[in-house]
């Protein structure tokens, strides 16, 4: 909205040229300008500028929406709201599973099951709704190269033996699963940027991005002063992209993350197994910002997902069976 | 009149050609009629009319100023103010230290900066409040109208129903001991749907977005007078990452907070803005600040920090033209905000881990 070209919003021609000449195109240059500004580069007097920003703010505002209608709205919306991870105890911690519009993160060390869950919500998402599926395509953008499609396909057989009785049916499954493999973060952001068209053609339900982390560890030092705030933009560039994707389309979007050591105190033996976005010890360096940011992304929308495995359990081929689930 | 021309809102060209003309005051144009002035100046007589209009009409709101006695201009004296303040109604939070630490609640016609880590609590504060600046007079509320403006996107409609749910029992249970029939008139008023429709929600996606929707409210909030509470939630988001030019952030930031103040003081309601936490690098350490620069720990009169240590969550009231500095205990509970309890909840979790966050354990109600 904020890019919208003033000569949409009904000026003149002969206002959008003098305002073109100052590098004013589109809305988002015109409320940046101070009314005196305005006055200046306008030549129109106070009362006519504050016409105009009433024009160019009315073409940029959102909608009012009150609650109630908010409310109605996701009762009548045909789509579920969540997404059931059919493992109950998390289902019931996560009132229903993973939430239709939202961001959520999975977290962990590494080898605890990250990926094995994204593949395993994968399946779901392509079952049918009367099997607690979305019926949908699903994008998997790999960061880490760690998807393969004969465990996608041997988590489906062992899991729905009746459903995928058929070699056929697990074929139409595995290529309802679309695959990207970006291995930079200018690669990752410009396909989130065409993910809408892809999200539009191929009736995509669910996003999985694995991991974002990985590509931002790569190529960001976090001890160079001037990659901090390279690496926050991109995160934060990354965080709206995929947000507005969610809420757009309704779709829940799962991300996973890796974890930091953080060791506390003077007790190097013990290390805290501390997620990036809880660590909150002053003793960390420079490192703490970005996650931070990344962190205040995850308001109420992104529910975080502490999956701390009992390393002797093993993961069965059919998938999860228990997990112990820290929330928060 | 005898006020220059420099100082009225006339548009450049037309002043400059009106200068070059030779006039210098109000008062010499004052006297000619449009067209003799477009004649004279050389410009349209559509240009010369409104020349005259602004002129007369900033001269006709001088006079009252200068006579000394004005309703436009707002002179009080301490003791009226002391008045008003008396009268004034605040917004309960349903934490009663928190409550007692702000001298009553979120007062009205202030600004107030709730600033925390991810998770901490400030969207379910604001979500609490929208609920509860509805919460009708005789139940000791402000029985008004919430305005949302999200720019984060964690507005979450089923946990408002929650939150309106416990509070209409907990009115109900009031009610109960009291029997008299303004209560009762009252809480058929409060319903799930009357709470619901009385929270206008904006769902801004960048900073123009949000400048715009800001310089619309004073419209909206003419039309619909009875709100009392704007929240904007995720002030820094918008300005953080879009914005490269820090001298633009921090023009448009303050013009906000300007616009905030005014709308506070114009329509007698309480501003209620949530910022995010940075790190700043301080002789080797590291230190949790508010997000958005030292000018901005300017813009709003109250500040509120909320902060993690170990389990349990606390507020800080950092900044008050009013109140003493202090800190309290707070928890959320599926009822909502509320006051931390008493005794030592234990963790709901069976492993071991050390987990910094855990539910309370659920409480009936």
């Amino acid at each position: 909205m904020s890019n919208k070209k003033l000569r949409r919003v009904g000026f003149s021609q002969e206002l959008c040229d003098r305002l073109s000449r100052h590098q004013i195109v589109n809305c988002q240059d015109f409320l940046g300008l101070s009314p005196l500004e305005l006055m200046k580069v306008t030549g129109l007097s106070y009362g006519g500028v504050h016409e105009l920003l009433y024009m160019v703010s009315r073409a940029c505002a959102p909608q009012m929406q009150t609650a109630y209608e908010l409310k109605m709205r996701r009762s009548n919306e045909q789509s579920p709201a969540f997404l059931s991870t059919t493992l109950s105890a998390l289902d019931e911690a996560l009132h229903g599973g993973v939430a239709c519009g939202s961001l959520t993160e999975i977290t962990g060390p590494p080898g605890c099951g990250k990926t094995q869950f994204c593949m395993m919500m994968s399946v779901l998402a392509t079952l049918p709704t009367n099997m607690g599926g979305l019926e949908g395509t699903v994008v998997y953008v790999d960061t880490e190269s760690a998807f393969t499609a004969e465990r996608l396909v041997e988590i489906a057989e062992c899991r729905f033996p009746l459903y995928f009785n058929t070699e056929e049916k697990l074929l139409l499954m595995s290529s309802k699963v679309h695959l990207h493999r970006e291995l930079s973060c200018e690669a990752v952001l410009q396909r989130l940027e065409s993910l809408e068209e892809e999200i539009i053609s191929k009736g995509v339900k669910l996003v999985i991005v694995d991991s974002i982390a990985s590509v931002v560890r790569k190529e960001f030092d976090p001890q160079l002063q001037g990659n901090i705030k390279e690496r926050n933009k991109f995160l934060a560039k990354q965080a709206s992209l995929l947000k507005y994707l969610a809420e757009e389309f309704s779709l829940p979007v799962i991300l996973t993350n890796q974890i930091t050591t953080h060791l506390s105190g003077a007790l190097p033996s013990q290390a805290d197994l501390v997620s990036p976005t809880d660590d909150l010890s002053p003793s960390e360096g420079p490192g703490r910002k970005q996650d931070l940011l990344w962190a205040s992304q995850s308001e109420y929308l992104k529910i975080l997902i502490l999956l701390i495995l009992n390393l002797s359990r093993k993961v069965g081929s059919k998938g999860f069976h228990e997990w112990e689930v820290i929330y928060h | 009149m005898q006020r220059e021309l420099v100082s009225f809102p006339l548009s450049p060209a037309v002043r400059v050609k009106l200068v070059a003309a030779g006039f210098q005051t109000a008062e010499d144009i004052l006297e000619v009629k449009p067209s003799e002035l477009s004649k004279e100046v050389g410009i349209s007589k559509e240009e010369a009319l409104e020349t005259l209009q602004i002129l007369r009409r900033e001269c006709l709101t001088d006079k009252p100023r200068c006579a000394g006695t004005s309703v436009a201009s707002k002179k009080y004296t301490a003791l009226e103010l002391l008045e008003q303040e008396h009268t004034q109604g605040f917004i309960i939070t349903f934490c009663s230290a928190l409550d007692n630490i702000l001298g009553g609640g979120i007062p009205l016609m202030k600004t107030t900066e709730v600033c925390g880590v991810p998770g901490v609590g400030k969207t379910q504060l604001c979500m609490q409040l929208a609920v509860d600046v509805q919460i009708p007079e005789c139940f000791g509320g402000v029985a008004g109208e919430a305005v949302f403006i999200d720019t984060e996107g964690s507005f979450m409609v089923d946990r408002v129903v929650t939150l309106a749910n416990a509070c209409i029992q907990h009115l109900h249970l009031i009610a109960g001991t009291h029997m008299d029939e303004e209560h009762q008139k009252a809480l058929e008023g409060f319903t799930l749907e009357n709470i619901l429709s009385h929270i206008y929600y904006f769902r801004c996606h960048d900073y123009t977005e949000l400048l715009a929707q800001v310089y619309l409210l004073p419209d909206f909030l003419s039309n619909h007078s009875k709100v009392q509470l704007v929240i904007i939630d995720g002030i820094a988001l918008p300005f953080r990452h879009d914005l490269d030019d820090l001298s633009l952030r921090t023009r448009l930031l303050n013009g906000l907070a300007q616009q905030m103040i005014s709308l506070a003081n114009d329509h007698r309601l309480a501003v209620i803005l949530t910022n995010q936490m940075t790190t700043k690098i301080d002789k080797n350490q590291a230190l949790l600040v508010p997000a958005l620069g030292e000018s901005w720990g300017h813009a709003a009169t109250i500040r509120l920090i909320f902060h993690w240590e170990q389990k349990q969550r606390f507020a800080t009231l950092y900044k008050s033209p009013s109140q003493k500095e202090s800190t309290i205990p707070f928890q959320i509970t599926p009822q909502g905000f509320r006051d931390a309890a008493v005794t030592a909840s234990s963790s709901q979790t069976s492993s071991s881990n050390l987990r910094k966050r855990s539910r309370e354990p659920e409480e009936g109600c």
